[in-house]
C-alpha cells in the first residue's frame, strides 16, 4: 500500500494578483511505503511546492492527498499529526536552529508531539546518533557549530519526531563536496536501517543517482518522469532541454556507443561505468582473437 | 497573512502614475495626505473621493490589491472610533445608558475620522504600489536635498530607507519560510492565551534575527567591497528628471487642491 497518494493538485501561488502563477499542474504520484524517492528539477519547477503539500503547509488549489488511505483535506482530519508524521526537512535548514544548545533544539520537535522532558530527550539523543553529531556536542549552542553541523543537528530536529516519511528539500545545498556525500550517505543508511521512506529533493542528477529507487522530474510545475535512475537518464537529451543534466557517466559511455563500442548505456555509477567498459572491451577483444584463430 | 501588507510592495504594471517621477508621486501624496485634515464638509470628502479615484484608475492597480494594505490598520481604525463615538459628548444625544452617551455629533467625527484614515493608507499604497523602493529614495533624497545645509544626513538616511524596504519582502519570505519550517516541527502560532502565544513566538523570532543580521553583514561587506563611502560625489546610474506627464500631473494636483479649499469654504451648503 502506498503510504502517500497525490491525485491530480493543483496549485496557484499569488491567485488574483499581479504576480499569480501556477506551481503545480495536474500532478499525480503514489509513493509506496519505505521507497527511496529522488525528486528532481529545475529551480521554479515545482518540487518545494509539492513537498509543502505531502505535509500540508500549502493546501493545494484542487485536487487530494492521501496518508495511508486518509484524505488530508478531510473535515476531522489531523493536520498535526500529520506533519509529524511526514517530517519536512526545508532548504538550509540550519536557519530554523534557535535554542540554547543543540540538545534543547533537538527537543523541540518531539516536545511539540506531547512528549515528556525524558522521552523527548531520549528521542533527541537516538535522532543526533543517527545523523552523527558527537555526544560532545550536545551541550554547545547551535550557532557555534559549523555549517555541515548545523544542517546535521537540523535534520535531527525532524528524524526526532519519528515520521514514517521524511523529505528532504536539497539538503546538500551550500555544502563541501565531503559534506554533501557525507549526509547523502548518512541519509542512504538511514533509509536502510529504518525502512523510512525518503523523498529527496535535489537539481543535481550526479547526486542523488546512486542512491535512490526512483526518480520524479518536475518541469514547469508538471510531472515530467517517473520511473526508476536508468530509464529516466536514457532521456538524457530531453533533461537537458529542461536545464537538467544526466549523471557524466551517462554521456561518456553513449558518447563510447557512438564510436562503436559495444557498451551498456545504462551505467550510471563510475563502478558499474568501469565494469561495463571492462566487459565490452573483453568482447571485441575475445572475437578479435577468434578471427585470428580462424585465420 | 503577513503577505497582506502592501505597503513597500511594487505592483508591476505600466500606467501613466507608474510614469510619474518620484518626486512628483512624494509632492502629490503629501499633498493629498495634507488635504485631507484641511476640510470638515461632505463636500470636501466628495472630491478626495474624486480625486483618490481618479488616480487609482489611472495606474492601473487593481483595487483589491489597496484595500489588502487596509487589514493591517483595521484594529487602530477601530479603536480610533470608538474613542470619537464614547468620548465626544456635544450634540444631540442618541442614546444614553451607564456611562456611554452616544451623540449624532461623535457618529460623524468617527465617521469621518475612519474615512480620513483609510484615505490616508490607501493614498500612501498607490504611491509605494507604483513606485520602486530605489525610486522612491532616490526622489526622497532629490525633495529633501536642501536640508543637507543644515548638516541633516540625507544621502544616508535615504540610503537607510532603501535598504529598509528593500528588505521587506525578503524579511517576509523569511519568516514565512521559518514559520513553516517551525510549523513542520509541529509549532503552534495559532492558538494559546497570549504569554503561550508569545512564547511560541521564540522558534521564529530568534533565527528571523540572526538571519536578519547576517543579511546585514553581508550587505555592509558587499557595500565596502564597491568602495561605498556615502553621498558626497556620488553619481546616479538613472538621474532623475522631470518629464511632461509631471506638469501635467502638477496642474492636475493644484487644481485638486482648489477644489478642496473651495469646497471647505462652501460647506454650509452641502
Amino acid at each position: 500500500m502506498s503510504v502517500l497518494k497525490v491525485e491530480h493538485v493543483n496549485y496557484i501561488y499569488g491567485a488574483e494578483t499581479a504576480y499569480e502563477i501556477q506551481a503545480l499542474k495536474d500532478v499525480s504520484l503514489e509513493i509506496p511505503k519505505g521507497q527511496f524517492v529522488g525528486l528532481i528539477g529545475h529551480t521554479g519547477s515545482g518540487k518545494s511546492t509539492l513537498i509543502q503539500h505531502l505535509n500540508g503547509l500549502i493546501r493545494a488549489t484542487s485536487g487530494h492527498i492521501y496518508f495511508q488511505g486518509q484524505d488530508i483535506y478531510g473535515a476531522h482530519y489531523n493536520m498535526k499529526e500529520l506533519r509529524s508524521q511526514v517530517g519536512l526537512v526545508f532548504q538550509y535548514p540550519e536557519h530554523q536552529l534557535f535554542e540554547i544548545d543543540v540538545l534543547s533544539d533537538v527537543c523541540y520537535g518531539p516536545k511539540n508531539q506531547g512528549l515528556t522532558r525524558e522521552e523527548a530527550e531520549k528521542r533527541a539523543r537516538e535522532a543526533l546518533r543517527m545523523v552523527g553529531v558527537s555526544e560532545e556536542f550536545y551541550g554547545h549552542s547551535p550557532f557555534e557549530l559549523s555549517g555541515g553541523q548545523k544542517r546535521r543537528v537540523a535534520i535531527a530536529g525532524v528524524l526526532a519526531m519519528k515520521p514514517e516519511v521524511l523529505i528532504l528539500d536539497e539538503p546538500t545545498a551550500g555544502l563541501d563536496p565531503k559534506g554533501r556525500d557525507d549526509i547523502l550517505d548518512q541519509i542512504a543508511k538511514l533509509h536502510q536501517e529504518s525502512g523510512l521512506t525518503v523523498i529527496l529533493v535535489s537539481h543535481s542528477m550526479e547526486d542523488i543517482a546512486k542512491y535512490v529507487d526512483r526518480i520524479i522530474v518536475m518541469n514547469q510545475g508538471a510531472v515530467m518522469f517517473d520511473a526508476a535512475p536508468k530509464e529516466v537518464f536514457r532521456h538524457y537529451k530531453e533533461l537537458e532541454q529542461v536545464g537538467l543534466a544526466a549523471p557524466q557517466v551517462t554521456y561518456i559511455m553513449h558518447r563510447l556507443k557512438e564510436r562503436g563500442m559495444d557498451v551498456d548505456t545504462d551505467a550510471t555509477t563510475v563502478e558499474e561505468a568501469k565494469e561495463a567498459i571492462v566487459s565490452a572491451w573483453k568482447k571485441k577483444h575475445d572475437s578479435a582473437g577468434n578471427r585470428c584463430e580462424n585465420v | 497573512m503577513i503577505r497582506d501588507i502592501t505597503i513597500g510592495q511594487y505592483y508591476p504594471v505600466d500606467s501613466p502614475i507608474h510614469r510619474l517621477d518620484p518626486r512628483t508621486k512624494l509632492i502629490g501624496t503629501l499633498t493629498f495626505i495634507i488635504s485631507l485634515f484641511l476640510f470638515k464638509s461632505i463636500a470636501g470628502y466628495l472630491v478626495a473621493t474624486a480625486f483618490l479615484v481618479t488616480v487609482i484608475r489611472l495606474s492601473k492597480v487593481p483595487f483589491k490589491f489597496m484595500v489588502r494594505g487596509l487589514k493591517a490598520i483595521l484594529l487602530i481604525l477601530i479603536i480610533a472610533m470608538l474613542f470619537n463615538v464614547l468620548l465626544i459628548r456635544d450634540g444631540n444625544v442618541l442614546f444614553d445608558k451607564w456611562f456611554i452617551r452616544i451623540t449624532d455629533q461623535g457618529l460623524y467625527t468617527a465617521a469621518f475620522m475612519a474615512v480620513r484614515l483609510t484615505y490616508l493608507v490607501i493614498g500612501s499604497s498607490v504611491m509605494t504600489l507604483t513606485t520602486t523602493p530605489n525610486d522612491l529614495t532616490d526622489g526622497l533624497e532629490s525633495v529633501l536635498g536642501p536640508l543637507k545645509k543644515i548638516h541633516i544626513p540625507v544621502h544616508e538616511i535615504a540610503m537607510m530607507m532603501s535598504i529598509a524596504l528593500r528588505f521587506i519582502p525578503i524579511l517576509l519570505e523569511e519568516t514565512d519560510k521559518i514559520m513553516k519550517a517551525q510549523i513542520a516541527r509541529g509549532a503552534d502560532f495559532e492558538n494559546g492565551n497570549l504569554i503561550q502565544k508569545a512564547k511560541n513566538m521564540v522558534p521564529l523570532l530568534v533565527p528571523l534575527f540572526i538571519s536578519a543580521f547576517r543579511r546585514a553583514d553581508d550587505l555592509a561587506m558587499a557595500m565596502e567591497a564597491r568602495c561605498y563611502h556615502g553621498g558626497e560625489g556620488r553619481t546616479k546610474m538613472k538621474p532623475l528628471h522631470y518629464g511632461k506627464n509631471d506638469a501635467g500631473a502638477f496642474v492636475f494636483l493644484l487644481i485638486y487642491l482648489a477644489a478642496i479649499l473651495a469646497a471647505k469654504q462652501f460647506w454650509i451648503i452641502v
